[in-house]
């Protein structure tokens, strides 16, 4: 399923001006890729996965300019020509953990960790729209990603407590995105 | 996997997109996307153009007229819509608003595209390697239903949440092409037809969502096999005029049971002589079967189907008498 293994006509490329975490991209992309498409295979973030690409499992979640979550396999890449988005990569600030991937780090929010980023952008995004979520908050923010090992219990324990780790998340682990 | 290819298209005005929805046959709208790109990756439809609509300006906002009533545009997405102080005198509109999939899908899904929401089945919602494995159906080219036998139309059912609710509230749309512009009720948009499942023509555009005001008690409810994101097995929209068991004018609307939603004409007339008491409300449910005529296993058994139409009906009576 890597966008890579087919070639698409070149015929109908076009260039797509996307802001990804701040960095102004220009890439070659045509009809037939998805936002996710464009995020894994043409600027290299792994970080935002690909699950089920039909819009049920929420671990292509990126945000957009508002600091919403979308899903990237849900949208023609062509869409986002002119906008801005953030993805995993960009949560971390100045090489250190932002709150609530600290908080995923403490309450062991994570086990295999394939749904995590998709997830820490959800909760992210809950955040970005009710700083103090109630629990309801919570459950409806969650409700569009799935996580296969770990449930939400953890997740939600590590929304509540985002706010603890405000003042001094860990460093962000260098290297790779992969 | 990549989508089929296409033309995307994007145009700047309405006047543009429509006439590229008149230049070229087969171009599929896209607003939001939620639907269109699911079905596309699954090539349940190949469109050699996709006509983006979502950011036409002309598709956009939500405001009041001097009437009183709410002028919603298309393009609007359901988050937006959620959050507008104008919608909290709709209650039960923003109860199925938010019913719809997940935060995630609202956040791009418009109500234009849940209103024009293509029909659903377990069969053309398989991959195309599963659907290859059994050949084409009446809606992917052949003349065969593998979802009921012998079935000369389409039976996918309207999953949409929104529609009940806004039929329920007199909705109507404007559809708009180069020939012109009308006006069309919603509850006269549907077909019962899970291919050409709405009067729109393929030339035109919905383009605004008329909401009249009222002042009647209004219920919505939805009913599914998991919480949190999903599809609904059944749902109904519930409205009267007047309070306790009297009301003057009832409307119900099942939703997601059959290819069109229902609107229950000869039971509302009923309780309307008869009151909302108790032996008014089983009567009603009672006269479902004949209402509802026959249903599909489509999803789920034609017998749960009925069962769970007579629960919605009884639950939304008894809320609606509570108002
Ligand atoms: C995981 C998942 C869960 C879902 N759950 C639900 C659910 O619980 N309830 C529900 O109702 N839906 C659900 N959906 C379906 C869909 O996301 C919503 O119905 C959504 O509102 C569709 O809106 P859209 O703007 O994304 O439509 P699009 O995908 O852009 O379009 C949908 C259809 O409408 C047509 N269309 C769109 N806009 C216009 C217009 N202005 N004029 C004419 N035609 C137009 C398109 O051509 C297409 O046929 C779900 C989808 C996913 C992926
Ligand atoms: S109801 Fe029948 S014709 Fe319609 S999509 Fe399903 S299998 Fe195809
Ligand atoms: S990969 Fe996008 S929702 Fe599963
Ligand atoms: S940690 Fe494994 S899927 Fe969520």
């Amino acid at each position: 399923m890597d966008a890579k293994r087919e070639t698409p006509p070149a015929g109908r490329s076009r260039v797509l001006r996307l802001v990804v975490n701040g960095d102004l991209h220009e890439v070659l992309v045509t009809p037939r890729h998805t936002l996710l498409d464009v995020i894994r295979g043409e600027l290299g973030l792994k970080g935002t996965k690909e699950g089920c690409t039909t819009g049920s499992c929420g671990v292509c979640t990126v945000h957009n300019d508002r600091g919403e979550a979308i899903l990237s396999c849900l949208t023609p890449a062509l869409e986002w020509d002119g906008e801005s988005i953030t993805t995993i990569e960009g949560l971390e600030s100045g090489g250190r953990l932002a709150p609530i991937q600290q908080a995923f780090v403490e309450h062991h929010a994570v086990q295999c960790g394939y749904c995590t980023p998709g997830v820490i952008m959800s909760a992210q995004a809950i955040l970005n729209a009710t700083p103090e979520p109630a629990e309801a908050d919570i459950n409806d923010g969650l409700a569009g990603v799935i996580c296969r090992c770990t449930g939400h219990i953890k997740v939600k324990e590590a929304v509540r407590n985002a706010w603890r780790y405000a003042g001094g998340a860990g460093p962000a682990p260098g290297g790779s995105h992969d | 996997m990549l989508l089929p290819d296409h033309e995307f298209l994007k145009p700047a005005s309405l006047a543009e997109g429509l006439a590229l929805l008149a230049a070229g046959p087969g171009a599929r709208v896209l607003a939001g996307g939620t639907d269109v790109v699911f079905n596309m990756r699954g090539r349940l439809f190949t469109p050699p153009a996709v006509v983006s609509v979502r950011s036409l300006p002309e598709l956009q906002g939500l405001h009041e007229r001097p009437d009183g009533s709410l002028d919603i545009g298309a393009g609007c997405r359901l988050t937006d819509l959620l959050a507008d102080p104008l919608l909290a005198r709709h209650p039960a509109l923003r109860t199925a608003l938010r019913a719809v999939a997940s935060r995630h899908v609202r956040n791009l899904a418009t109500l234009g595209g849940n209103l024009c929401l293509d029909t659903r089945c377990w069969f053309t919602n398989q991959s195309e390697d599963w659907r290859a494995a059994r050949g084409p159906c009446l809606k992917t080219g052949i003349d065969a239903c593998h979802a009921l036998h012998g079935s000369p139309v389409c039976v996918a059912l309207n999953n949409a949440d929104t529609p009940p609710a806004l039929i329920a509230l007199g909705a109507t749309v404007t559809l708009a092409s180069v020939r012109g512009e009308r006006q069309v009720a919603l509850r006269d948009f549907y077909r019962d037809d899970g291919i050409d499942h709405t009067v729109r023509q393929p030339d035109e555009l919905l383009t605004r969502v008329i909401v009249p005001p009222t002042t009647d008690r209004v219920v919505f409810l939805k009913e599914t096999a998991r919480q949190g994101m999903d599809f609904a097995y059944g749902t109904i929209a519930a409205r009267a005029d007047g309070h306790g068991a009297r009301a003057g004018r009832i409307t119900l609307v099942l939703g997601s049971l059959t290819t069109a939603p229902v609107v229950l004409d000869a039971i509302t007339t009923r309780l309307v002589a008869d009151g909302l008491g108790d032996d008014a409300i089983d009567a009603a449910c009672a006269g479902l079967r004949a209402a509802l005529g026959p249903l599909t296993n489509l999803y789920s058994p034609a017998a749960y189907k009925r069962e769970l139409a007579r629960t919605l009906l009884r639950r939304a009576l008894l809320a609606l008498r509570e108002m």
